[in-house]
């Protein structure tokens, strides 16, 4: 009994710390601004259970596949404003998948190879591949190397929390390329002039933001109460 | 008659005396823009000049190539992950084909990018066995402390479980210090290092084939001039580093002296009297003054005379 009793509050330890990684996904797809329910980002710990759990207690990563579409907002955003070559552009974003990686250990090029051709054969604009170790780094290379589509990687620990909830981060905001436009004329800047944030940074990963972009970050200030700053993604 | 062949062979430049042959090439992964499309560029620019847009070219083609050639490392990588090719291969007398191929295919590589192959080889066998963690590895009787009982190591699980043998870990290993440090952009033509890659077994064989090692002088002598010090390539190296003078190994011009064959014909006679020299004559065209005066007054020096 005392056996069986450990094995399901460790089944219980990490159904948990699922839980809050599947949240934060949910979260970070709204964020970033995808259509995302009220009732996904606020799913409560028992349908979790109830929904993902193998008859062990035991989370069952293969069902836990999310899709999501973007809403008219961020297709706004990640439209390019029309050029002469390019009078009608079209938004730069599309149908997003994660995908829960059921491997606990050794994830390698196998299982990124076959994320790839899940993505690439769905016509998927952007995947996420979540797994719960770190990621080899012939794999981290053979993700980053899809023609035309966009993969990121994750680590469950990296999401067990939502970065951008805590006091300390300010507010990240993405400028459409218009409100860009708008903001450099305002300065009389060229884009090279402004401050800059590495597209590897946390919460740039968060946000999925892609290099040449501007994001707003909005600060409470105690001498100056909310100050702006902007920076371009590097 | 007409003419056979190119009309103007010396303009060996001309595209389309090469044309045959670019065609055998694979084309590049990325497309030079043409001139039409350098122009457009510039015209929206006024600041920009001609030379600007070709040394950026020149830096972005650099760092396409490096990039191509981190694709092409990746690439062999998962082809070497089928190595071997059957599975009743022994590791120790591997198949002609598997060893060519790796070979071949090792190449590129830099030790780093053999450590991320065996990591990928590592995760393809196990299959999710038991990995993390550590293990205790006990050592031959008699190797505790003071010679009693068992020593023991706490090795972490990944390294024990990294080599099916030590026979394997040798092996994997003989190959990784052959691989060359610098990524395979900054290589230049004449090295080597890398591109040839011995397996363990074909070292062996190579050191037994080899006389075995006397201590005699000269049989050192003979290793060191096989080692091949004095070469052209050492020599070479030596000059880079400023070490010998370009024109004797020794460090010293050498002087030789030749006769010249062609001026030494005419000996050169003995000088005959002529009249005007019989006063002396001048000296390169200068009169000295005494006799001038004798030539001139007709009066004789008295001190002359004495």
């Amino acid at each position: 009994m005392d056996g069986d009793s450990a094995h399901s509050m460790e089944a219980e330890r990490e159904m948990t710390r699922l839980w809050r990684t599947f949240r934060t996904v949910y979260e970070l797809l709204a964020d970033r601004g995808y259509e995302v329910s009220d009732n996904e980002l606020s799913l409560p710990l028992e349908d979790f259970r109830a929904k993902y759990a193998d008859p062990l207690g035991y989370p069952d990563r293969t069902k836990m596949k999310i899709q999501a579409r973007p809403t008219d907002t961020m297709k706004m955003k990640y439209t390019p404003l029309p050029s002469k070559a390019n009078p009608n552009p079209q938004p730069d974003c599309g149908t997003i998948y994660v995908d829960f990686c059921p491997d606990s250990s050794a994830v390698g090029t196998k299982q990124v190879r076959a994320f790839n051709h899940l993505v690439d054969e769905n016509n998927f604009h952007t995947g996420i591949f979540i797994t719960q170790t770190p990621i080899s780094p012939s794999a981290v290379r053979l993700l980053s190397g899809v023609p035309g589509r966009i993969c990121e990687h994750f680590q469950e620990q990296d999401l067990l929390v939502n970065i951008t909830r805590h006091e300390l981060v300010p507010k990240h905001v993405l400028l459409s390329p218009e409100e860009k436009g708008k903001l450099l004329e305002r300065y009389r800047l060229k884009e090279s002039q402004l401050p800059r944030i590495q597209i590897s940074d946390p919460v740039a990963r968060y946000l999925g933001l892609r290099r040449g972009q501007v994001v707003k970050i909005i600060r409470k200030s105690e001498t100056a109460g909310r100050y702006a700053s902007y920076r371009w993604v590097i | 008659m007409a003419q056979q062949g190119p009309s103007h062979p010396l303009k060996t430049s001309l595209p389309e005396t090469y044309a045959a042959v670019n065609a055998q090439q694979p084309p590049p992964s990325y497309s030079y823009p043409t001139q039409e499309e350098q122009d457009r560029y510039l015209e929206g620019r006024p600041g920009a000049t001609q030379q600007h847009l070709e040394v950026a070219l020149e830096h972005a083609q650099q760092i396409q190539s490096q990039k191509d050639a981190e694709d092409v490392i990746l690439n062999r990588i998962l082809e070497l992950l089928e190595l071997p090719s059957s599975q009743t291969a022994d590791p120790a007398a591997p198949s002609r084909e598997d060893t060519v191929k790796l070979k071949y295919s090792l190449a590129p590589f830099r030790p780093d990018d053999y450590d991320n192959l065996i990591l990928e080889r590592n995760f393809e066998d196990l299959c999710g066995g038991p990995r993390g963690g550590f293990q205790f590895k006990y050592g031959p009787k008699g190797s505790g402390p003071g010679g009693r009982g068992r020593s023991v190591d706490i090795v972490s699980q990944d390294r024990v479980e990294k080599w099916c043998s030590d026979a394997c870990a040798e092996r994997a290993l003989w190959i990784r210090v052959q691989l060359s440090e610098k990524p395979v952009w900054e290589r230049r033509a004449g090295d080597t290092r890398g591109t040839s890659i011995l397996l363990l077994e074909e070292a062996r064989a190579k050191r037994l084939k080899a006389p075995a090692a006397t201590s005699s002088v000269s049989s050192v002598v003979d290793d060191l001039q096989s080692m091949g010090l004095g070469n052209d390539r050492s020599r070479e190296l030596a000059l880079e580093r400023g070490d010998t003078s370009l024109i004797r190994p020794d460090g010293r011009v050498n002087v030789d002296i030749r006769e010249n064959p062609h001026g030494s014909q005419q000996v050169a006679g003995a000088p005959q009297m002529r009249p005007e020299d019989a006063n002396g004559g001048s000296i390169e065209g200068y009169v000295p003054r005494e006799r001038r005066d004798v030539d001139q007054d007709g009066d004789i020096d008295l001190l002359d005379q004495i």
